[in-house]
């Protein structure tokens, strides 16, 4: 039975284009498949294209899942790149 | 993942400073740890694409592990495909990508961050027609 992990955050600024691509690079280190989702969707949060085409702006929440042995690291590690994510511009 | 060469990408466009953007804007996107080369226009620096120049950012992407050519449209495809037909013109491997150009260069460069090799980065790449916008 994989290990699974989930976590949710409410964003204070928007998932754009380098936030994704943290996010995507971050989630294809580690070996668990890992998740996002926002609303009804949800993505693979190593596809950067996926990620940016969710269009998460400041004040939704996202939900992180992952499966697998890191699953746990995986979890903490995009929430802490979402944490940091900033308004549009920025 | 940390030490290995990294698969290279050449930016092929008729234009100079949509190559130069696209560029600035998959490194950005893709953490700045791949080489990504534009390849934009003449060698008078007007619209249209150049064999030498192609050639030349092919060799300045090439870090061992293989170069991804993704080009914008027209000629830009047909001036890579006549370098890959003559031998030895290019580094192998290299592959030439089929598709959009920024998504396409977004999606290869972050698939090349992550270490993954010139079929990794290939698909990645292809992958993006398929993605939605909104």
């Amino acid at each position: 039975m994989p290990e699974s992990s989930e976590a949710a955050i409410t964003l204070t600024g928007d998932l754009h284009a380098r936030p994704a691509g943290s996010l995507a690079v971050a989630a294809a280190g580690f070996v668990a498949a890992v998740q996002i989702a926002v609303g009804d969707a949800c993505v693979d949060a190593k596809s950067v294209l996926s990620v940016m085409a969710l269009g998460a702006t400041n004040g939704q929440q996202v939900v992180v899942r992952a499966t697998g042995p890191d699953a746990d690291q995986a979890v903490a590690a995009i929430i802490g790149i979402l944490a940091a994510a900033t308004p549009v511009g920025g | 993942m940390s030490e290995q060469a990294r698969v290279g990408i050449v930016l092929v466009s008729h234009s100079s400073a949509l190559a130069e953007g696209a560029a600035e804007l998959a490194g950005q996107i893709g953490g700045g740890t791949v080489l990504i080369v534009p390849a934009g226009g003449t060698e008078d620096g007007g619209i249209g694409t150049s064999e030498a120049k192609v050639r030349k950012a092919v060799l300045a992407a090439n870090a061992g592990a293989g170069v991804l050519i993704l080009p914008d449209l027209g000629s830009s495809v047909l001036t890579v495909r006549f370098l890959l037909s003559e031998p030895g013109a290019l580094p192998e491997p290299v592959a030439l990508a089929d598709a959009p150009f920024v998504e396409g260069a977004v999606a290869a460069a972050v698939a090349a961050a992550v270490g993954g090799d010139i079929k990794a980065v290939l698909a990645a790449a292809e992958e993006a027609r398929n993605a939605r916008k909104l």
